[in-house]
């Protein structure tokens, strides 16, 4: 009977369950999809040539377990938010704590392992797919991907029910300690928070300290190595939850004593405000410390996105030198957004390359001051010397020694000769096409066919680099695993931070839907409750928001050492930070969607 | 007083379901009027459709067929903003359960009404320290509505129900959470506003002590208006018992 009746209630709120269920399963499915990539052993070994690697991979992992527990423990709380009335009635009705407690149990775990089980599939999927696509778009090839890894499934699945055990506890024991009249009252009951200046006082300075200790952990990586990142961690989220508690507070109190206060809604957006905060601060710390984490991954992933052939450009002048190029290749070149082209003949005998002055008149030997001068590393000056200096300069850079490789130990010595002699000069005939395209990127498939036939018709020892693409090859293995965690956790990042938002948000919703409708009796225009309802949100999105932004900006400095110059991580942050905010602000109208939906009173139907 | 015609009532109908669904009709016809400063009480048995015809009279709720005019207004032609704005501005409700906001302050709740009228802050707090001198709650304005007893509570919705001056003062079963004493206090106070301030008050009421304090009481039943008696020249205490004798007929 009370099965049946606890059937109905969940039936009732069939969409609030679905976006519970959602949230829960992609996160399953995001954690499954990580643990997938961090504990696959030939993975691992496969691609992590750089060592620090093989530590974010852990720690990445060991990120997502604590944001799944918080994620979960809010999940939960929504949970309990949407039955604690139905399971207060119930037991007003004479059912005994034993059986509705047994019913909550029940329904936690049983919510949970399907959510467990439809989130491995999912994972499951995406990892084929996904990942795939992923490393696709940024043009990465990573060796040993599986999509299915029985110890990620077992990891995942034992994680996950094991949370779910532990909050199905946790309801329980909620639930049998607390009031069956408060369990029907939960929403009245609405504590005024009262502000003590000197305690304030005493809070803000401490989170403001603990915030610098934090920073200047992050900065100081180099010195303190990996304990800066735990340190920063605790430091940066004991300093936000001071700094929060401490201000928030005060600003909203201050506000309500102004004219603006007594106009329209806002005096009761602040009274909202001014109870939920506080009860929020913990969560609006985590969420401000996951943003941040989450805008500071993909960052630095797209840092290296972009910055990674900044970095090869600044090796070298030319892109590609195709010698002896085929029909093909010319047709391959074609393709090319080319910003420099010259063809040289060389004549190869014994130790030594002879070049045509004539030819090299008519296009002189493009040199980069990027090379060698550090001033010129972030943007390439290309310039070329008279014929003169550059026999005793220009030709003894690598660039263009390295268009005649000899052997694994070396060039051949370039010689020049004038046209007369150079006609007559014996040894093997070979012309090289060197070509510099406008950008790397846009041309990295062309480039990587092309670059593919020069190397299998003629073979170079394997340490050595011609060129700024295979530069460019090059460091994306050492660095492609970095930008692809980085992408790859950001976003995980931000769908769990988002939903934990969301599911604390929308936990409090069966509380206000009852204010809502007491608006709506007195009067208040439909729209001024949709704005109100818009702005309560959209500070609470605010808050971490800007704290977010402000750790990402400090926190980017613990990647300088993994970025050095050309790259930096504070380079062109400004479009990814305003993706992001995108993003960002879809989860909030997700968000003010269904909170309209639960919260607004419908008006009589005619 | 003038004999402005403050609520008028033609042919009031309301049935409760849609068209293919079981249908419930609560009002069947209902004509009544209410003069301007009048204190006027219905009573009714339970289900009667009491609370329906407040909700009509409220625009809380639309009426299937029937007219509706109030102060001027014809309620049922109105519609989205038409419907807030006039609940905001023409009536003042007191419901049974106070309805109060659990995150402001009795003096934010009472500002209420003004504020969404965008009254300046001058003009609200002198409003609302006149009504809170009127109704004897000036100490409880600073205090949340967790910190005040029920009859405070209902004294501080009286309040707000009032500031902002509206046409109509209704209340559904206002006293029907209060211990007698509170509830005596706020019948008392429902008399000073009406007096004082002329405002019309409608009471929806099903205790006899209660519709005592009224001039005339409309008895609803099966959907219409049963029987009406007036107070007149009598009494509390006589009134009273006309009330008990006329319920003891209305409900043979
Ligand atoms: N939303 C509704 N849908 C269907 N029927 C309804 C609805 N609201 C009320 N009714 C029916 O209309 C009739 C009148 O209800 P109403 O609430 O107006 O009674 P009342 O006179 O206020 O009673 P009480 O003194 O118990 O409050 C009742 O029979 C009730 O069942
Ligand atoms: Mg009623």
């Amino acid at each position: 009977m009370l099965g049946k009746l606890a059937l109905a209630g969940i039936k009732n709120r069939r969409r609030d369950y679905l976006v519970l269920l959602v949230g829960l399963t992609m996160s399953a499915a995001i954690f499954y999809m990580f643990a997938n990539l961090a504990t696959n052993q030939a993975f691992i070994k496969a691609n992590a040539v750089v060592s620090q690697a093989a530590i974010i991979f852990g720690f990445g992992a060991v990120l997502l377990i604590l944001i799944t527990i918080v994620y979960i423990m809010y999940a939960n709380s929504f949970l309990l938010s949407m039955r604690q009335h139905d399971y207060g009635l119930f037991m007003m009705l004479g059912a005994t704590r034993k059986r509705v407690g047994e019913l909550v149990f029940l329904e936690t775990l049983i919510l949970g392992t399907l959510a467990t089980a439809v989130g491995i599939v999912l994972g499951l999927l995406m990892s084929q797919f996904l990942v795939g696509l992923l490393l696709d778009m940024l043009g990465l090839h990573l060796a040993h991907l599986s999509a299915f890894y029985l110890p990620a499934v077992i990891a995942t699945a034992v994680l996950y029910v094991g949370l779910f055990i532990l909050a199905s506890l946790f309801n329980l024991v909620r639930l049998t300690r607390t009031t069956v009249l408060k369990l029907l009252h939960t929403d009245e009951q609405a504590n005024q928070p009262k502000i003590h200046p000197f305690r304030q006082m005493v809070s803000a300075v401490l989170g403001v300290l603990f915030l610098a200790i934090g920073y200047w952990a992050l900065a100081a990586i180099k010195t303190l190595q990996v304990s800066a990142i735990p340190v920063a961690l605790v430091t940066i989220t004991i300093g936000t939850y001071l700094l929060f508690r401490a201000t928030i507070l005060v600003i909203i109190q201050g506000l309500r004593r102004t004219k603006w206060a007594k106009k329209h809604l806002n005096g009761f957006l602040l009274g909202q405000l001014n109870f939920r905060v506080y009860n929020y601060t913990r969560m609006l710390t985590i969420v401000s410390l996951l943003f941040a984490m989450a805008l500071g991954a993909i960052t630095v992933g797209s840092g290296y996105h972009r910055q990674l052939p900044m970095m090869a450009n600044s090796l070298g002048t030319y892109t590609v030198a195709i010698h002896d190029k085929n029909a093909q290749e010319q047709k391959l070149i074609d393709q090319l957004n080319v910003k420099h082209q010259a063809t040289y003949t060389q004549k190869r005998q014994g130790k030594v390359v002879y070049y045509n002055t004539a030819e090299l008149k008519r296009q002189p030997f493009e040199l980069n001051r990027g090379t060698t001068e550090a001033k010129y590393r972030t943007h390439p000056a290309y310039y070329s010397e008279s014929l003169a200096k550059f026999k005793k300069s220009g030709s003894q850079s690598l660039d263009f020694l390295s268009l005649a490789i000899r052997s694994e130990q070396g060039f051949y010595a370039p010689q020049f000769l004038n046209a007369k002699q150079f006609a007559k000069q014996r040894g093997k005939t070979v012309t090289v096409t060197t070509v510099r395209v406008k950008s790397m990127n846009q041309d990295k498939a062309v480039l990587k066919h092309l670059n593919k036939l020069e190397l299998q018709r003629f073979a170079q020892p394997s340490a050595m680099t011609v060129g700024n693409y295979q530069s460019f090859e090059l460091m994306s293995a050492f660095f492609g695993g970095l930008e692809f965690m980085g992408y790859f956790l950001g976003i995980a990042f931000l769908a769990m931070l988002a939903s934990c938002l969301m599911f604390k948000i929308l936990s409090g919703a069966p509380g206000d839907k009852q204010r809502y409708q007491m608006l709506y009796k007195i009067g208040v225009r439909q729209n001024l409750m949709r704005h109100g309802i818009a702005k309560e949100i959209g500070i609470l999105f605010l808050i971490p928001g800007i704290m977010g932004v402000i750790d990402v900006l400090f926190g980017l400095q613990m990647f300088k050492p993994l970025m050095q110059s050309p790259m930096s991580p504070y380079l062109g942050i400004g479009s990814i930070f305003a993706i992001f905010i995108g993003l960002y602000a879809i989860y909030y109208v997700i968000t003010l969607l269904l909170y309209w939906r639960i919260v607004l009173p419908k008006a009589p139907a005619d | 007083m003038t004999t402005n015609t403050v609520v008028d009532v033609h042919d009031l109908e309301k049935t409760y379901g849609k068209a293919n669904e079981r249908q419930y009709q609560a009002l069947k016809g209902l004509n009544f009027t209410v003069e301007a400063g009048e204190f006027v009480g219905i009573m009714g048995a339970s289900g009667s459709g009491k609370t329906t015809l407040l909700n009509m009279l409220s625009t809380l709720d639309t009426p299937t067929k029937g007219d509706v005019v109030v102060n001027g207004h014809d309620v049922t032609k109105m519609r989205g903003n038409q419907l807030a704005d006039f609940r905001a501005q023409e009536v003042g409700f007191i419901f049974q359960d106070f309805n109060l906001l659990e995150s402001l302050t009795a003096e934010e709740n009472i500002g209420l009404p003004l504020a969404l009228k965008g009254t300046s802050s001058r003009v609200m707090d002198q409003a609302i320290h006149e009504v809170a001198d009127t109704l004897s709650i000036a100490d409880l304005l600073p205090k949340y509505p967790a910190e005040l007893s029920g009859g405070q509570k209902q004294r501080i919705a009286a309040a707000r129900a009032i500031v902002h001056h509206p046409a109509i003062l209704m209340g559904d079963e206002p006293t029907g959470a209060l211990d007698s004493t509170s509830a005596r206090e706020l019948l008392d106070l429902m008399t000073t506003i009406n007096r004082e301030q002329h405002m019309s008050v409608l009471l929806v009421t099903h205790d006899p002590f209660s519709a005592s304090f009224c001039q005339r009481i409309l008895f609803i039943k099966d959907g219409q208006i049963g029987s009406e008696i007036k107070r007149g020249e009598q009494d509390r205490s006589a009134f009273y018992q006309q009330i008990l004798n006329e319920l003891g007929t209305f409900n043979e």
